[in-house]
Parts: structure tokens; sequence; C-alpha cells
């Protein structure tokens, strides 16, 4: 009997003791959370959105529009139609068309632009002289020689100024943010250009 | 039976065959004489015999003189010519040609030959015996089996006195480690095409009594702004910038003038003349020396036409290199790396000499038609 009484007195038997009412009251509160939790209703279906469409996700209707590329059976820059879902604002639909010009090379079309050339920035002033700003590829990718150059340019300004007959009447090519005299030592490209 | 829709299509088959063939043996064995103007006077069928073209004498009277006689003595296998009031003696299988008898025989490394019956004349005949009869200067071109009868008094002035104040800025494009201008499949760099034909118009003009400087004359790199620097100090009266071409496409070939005019193909925006009171300031531009350029332009084509198998074209744009030059200037773009055959023929050195020539030739007729302007009656 001594000897029960000496254990129960124990500290470790206290330990074990506090150690053991903690799990209890541990495992107590997981279940009342659990049941609590499953009392929330939860929703069958998302919110019902309002009838009248927010106008600014609304996806642009499609428009077929021409970039200029080179043909290399006729040797001229000649319209490829493509199409579009173009932004009714001008200075986003100028940077739509000129990123397809940039990127985009049909089959049994040469396309003017050097490769990995990418549009930094557009911009139309108040006079409708649209800024475009290309990457240094534009420049350092080139492959030289006044033809090359003159292809380049041409077919840059002929997108735009078909795609923007009124709004727009003069192009500055920029690379890098920077005017340029020229792309590959022949043509003057420190000023705005139109044919 | 089977057999019977291919009995009528076979030989109509090869009836198209043996016209194309024959059609093309026929354009392969002609020689096309041009006069001065690049005109075609005649092309003329050829006999080749151990690797040099002969031409029937008839062709003399076609495109030298129509009123020279040919006689022809079959025995003695002798031709005497009747031409420019001047008598010429040959004996077939002979190089001596006697001309005016009594003087000194004019030597020829081929000579005159009776070919299927006729007497035939080599076309170094034509090279050297013609300039000796009237004042010619007969050019051949064996790439493109032409021929060219230019007067010699267009190009070769009587006093050369004024051509010696002629200074002309030969300005071979690009340069150095990293600018060498387009590159062809086979390696060749537009640097160093350049670079060749640019040395050679200096070495042939300098012959022919004209002050050439180069902007470079080795391979460096050179800013625009020291080529500007350097022509204008040298106070030339003419500038030619030499490139060479290239194209996103292979089929893009041939040669190229260029003129710089900003409101030409492509149109620079205009920028506002600066107003001193009532008065507009007179600035000096390239535009100044746009006529005299488009002049030297028609006359380097007409030359370079010679050269080339489709007619040279002359384009109007705003070119940078020629933007500050003070004087006429052109810029030629001697053909496309980016073509095979272009660039086979700019690797070649006679095709570099011989561009090099015209280009010296048309710089003569240039200048001579600008002392005449100047002074019309040679005073």
């Amino acid at each position: 009997m001594q000897y029960f009484r000496k254990i129960v007195h124990s500290r470790l038997f206290v330990i074990w003791g506090i150690t053991l009412v903690a799990l209890i009251i541990c495992l107590a509160v997981t279940l009342v959370l659990i049941s609590h939790s499953k009392r929330i209703r939860i929703v069958d279906a998302p919110p019902k959105l309002p009838d009248a469409p927010n106008p600014t996700d609304v996806l642009p209707a499609p428009e077929q529009i021409n970039i200029f590329l080179l043909n290399p059976t006729s040797l001229e820059i000649t319209p490829v139609k493509t199409e579009l879902r173009l932004y009714p604002e001008p200075t986003e639909r100028l940077r739509q068309i000129v990123s397809v010009l940039v990127q985009e090379t049909p089959p049994d079309y040469r396309n003017p632009i050097p490769r990995g050339t990418l549009l930094n920035e557009v911009y139309i002033d108040s006079q409708k002289t649209a800024y475009l700003d290309f990457s240094h590829h534009l420049a350092d990718g080139h492959i030289g020689g006044t033809t090359a150059e003159l292809l380049t340019v041409t077919a840059i300004l002929k997108t735009v100024f078909d795609a923007f007959p009124n709004d727009i009447k003069h192009v500055q090519i920029l690379i890098d943010g920077r005017e340029r005299e020229t792309l590959a030592g022949h043509l003057n490209l420190s000023q705005p250009l139109r044919f | 039976m089977w057999l019977r829709p291919f009995e009528t299509i076979l030989p109509l088959l090869f009836i198209v065959i043996l016209v194309f063939t024959t059609h093309g043996i026929a354009q392969a064995s002609t020689v096309r004489f041009v006069d001065g103007e690049s005109k075609t006077l005649t092309d003329v069928e050829f006999t080749l015999h151990q690797g040099i073209i002969y031409f029937p004498v008839e062709t003399l009277k076609i495109v030298f003189d129509p009123e020279m006689t040919h006689p022809y003595h079959h025995p003695k296998k002798q031709l005497t010519l009747k031409t420019k009031g001047k008598e010429l003696r040959l004996q077939m299988g002979e190089t001596a040609v006697n001309i005016d008898s009594g003087k000194e025989p004019l030597i020829l490394n081929s000579p005159p030959r009776v070919i299927q019956g006729q007497p035939m004349l080599p076309i170094e005949f034509f090279q050297k015996v013609l300039p000796r009869l009237d004042d010619v200067e007969v050019l051949y071109n064996r790439t493109l089996q032409r021929v060219r009868i230019i007067p010699k008094t267009v190009w070769a002035p009587e006093t050369t006195d004024d051509t010696h104040e002629w200074v002309i800025i030969i300005d071979p494009g690009h340069g150095g480690e990293d600018d060498f201008g387009c590159k062809s499949q086979n390696g060749v760099t537009e640097k160093d095409v350049v670079l060749a034909v640019g040395k050679e118009i200096q070495r042939l003009g300098n012959q022919q009594g004209l002050s050439i400087r180069l902007t470079r004359d080795q391979d460096v790199k050179k800013s625009r702004i020291q080529r500007v620097q350097t022509t204008n100090r040298n106070q030339g009266q003419l500038f030619l910038s030499l490139h060479c071409n290239a194209s996103f496409s292979p089929n893009h070939k041939g040669m190229r003038l260029y003129i710089n005019n900003p409101n030409g193909q492509l149109r620079v925006k205009a920028t506002p003349i600066p107003v001193f009171g009532k008065k507009r300031l007179n600035i000096l531009t390239q535009a100044n020396f746009l006529k005299q350029s488009q002049n030297f332009a028609s006359v380097l084509q007409k030359e370079l036409n010679f050269l080339a198998e489709d007619p040279i074209v002359i384009s109007e744009f705003p070119i940078i290199t020629l933007a500050d030059v003070y004087m006429p200037a052109i810029l030629l773009e001697l053909g496309y790396l980016s073509n095979v055959d272009d660039a086979t023929r700019l690797s070649n050195p006679d095709h570099i000499v011989q561009v090099a020539e015209t280009i010296v030739r048309a710089i003569q007729i240039y200048s001579v038609s600008v002392n005449q302007s100047a002074n019309p009656n040679g005073l």
C-alpha cells in the first residue's frame, strides 16, 4: 500500500497525468471544431452574375487586316491578309498590328523583320506621327544591304499606313527607345518617314 | 494497241526538245554588239576555234563601217579591207595586219583564219585594229558575250589638263573587325569586295590623270562622320560610296544605284528652316547637288549596263551615307552577296578590274561633260 502511495505521489506520475489530460482536451477541441465546420452551409453554385456584362471584358469582333511581307517570287512587298481581334483605341490597335508583323511569317513569304525583334512600345503624337520602338534585334540582327534595309522599312511603313490611312501620316522607327541614324548603314531613319 | 496515243505524242515531244536544245545552242553562240549608248547593233553568231572567238568579215560592215569593201582572193587566201579611207591587207593564218602598205604592221596574237570556207576575224582584231582606224574603243564583256564600240571622244578629252583638277572621293563602305557589312554563303564579305574595287579604281584613275582619294585604304572601321570629314576636307568634285547588297530573297541580283533624296521614294518629315528676321537661313545640304548627282548616276548607269545582265535601276531615297557630303554623290551597290551568281562574280578578280575600269571611264565621261558645259567654247 505504501508502495502504491509512493508511486501516485511520484513526479513522473504527475507529468504523465498532465500530458494525458492535455491530450484529451486537444482531442475534444478538435472534435468540437470538426462538428462545427460541418454545420457551415456549402453553396452549390457561384452567385448569379449580373445580366449586363462589363464593357471592358468584351472581346472585340475579328477584323481582317493586311500585314506586308516579301513575296520571294515577285520580289516585292505584298499584302497578306490576317484576322485579328483589334481594340478600338488607336495606340493599342497599332501595337497589335505591328506585333503581328514582327511575329508572323505565313508559308511562301519572307519576313523582312529580323528574327528575335520585339515591339517594345508604340505611341502616336498629336501631329499623327507614330513612334514604333523596336528591340535592338531590328538593327543588330539585320543582314545588311540597301535592298534588305528598304524591304524592312517598307514592310513596317506599308503595314502601318494601310491600317491607319487617316490617323498616321509619318512613322519614326526607334531602337530601344532611341532615334537611330540607320538600321544597316544606308537608309536615313533619323527622322519620321512616309511614302 | 495501248502505244497508239504515244505514237503521235512522242514525235511532237521530240520536236519540242529539239527546238529548245537548238535554241539554247544558238543563244550560247552569239555575241551582242552594242553602241556607246548600250543599244544593240546586232547579234552575231561566232565560231569558236581553239578557244578563240571568230566573226565573219561581214560583221565589220554592220557594226563599224557600212561602206567597207572586203574582196577576198581565195587561191592566195588574202583579204583586203577598204574602210575609213584606209586599206588593210590580211593573210589568212598570219598574225600581221598591214594598214596602208609601207607602215609597220600590227601584230595580233590570233591570226585571221578560213573557217568553213569563209575568211573569219578573231575578236582581238576588233579590239586592236578598230581603234587604229577610227576614234573608237572596243570593249569586250566575256561573261555576257557583249562587245561595245564606244566613240573615244566621249570620254577621252583632247586636253586632259582640266581633269587633272578633279578630285574624286571613293568610299569603300563598312570595314574593321565588327563591321563586315553583308556576307555571302561562301564567306565573301562586303568590306573586302568594296575595298578591292576602291583600290583598283584608285590605281586605274591615277593612271588616267584623275586624283582619286579613298575614305579608307585598309580594313579599318571608320564612322560616318570620319568619312564625311575626309570627303569635305578634300573638296572633291564627286563622291562614290561602294557597297554590296543583300536581300531576304536569294533571287534578288544585279547592281543598283542610289541617290540621296529626302523627298524621293521615301520622304522625310520636313523640318522647319530657321528664319532670322525676314530671311531664311540658306543651309548647304546634299540636296543642293541633286541634279549633278542624277547626271553622274545616269552616266554611271549607262556604262555599267554593259556589265549587267539586266538594266541597272537608279533609285532616290534618303541615304544617310550621302547625307552630309557637299558634292555630287552616289551610292553604288555592286551586286547581291545573298545571290550565288553575284557573289561568285564579286569574288572574281577579273570582274573587280572590269567594274573598276567601267567606273573610271564613267568618271571621265562625266568630268568631260561637266568641263564642256562649263567651258563650251573650249577656252
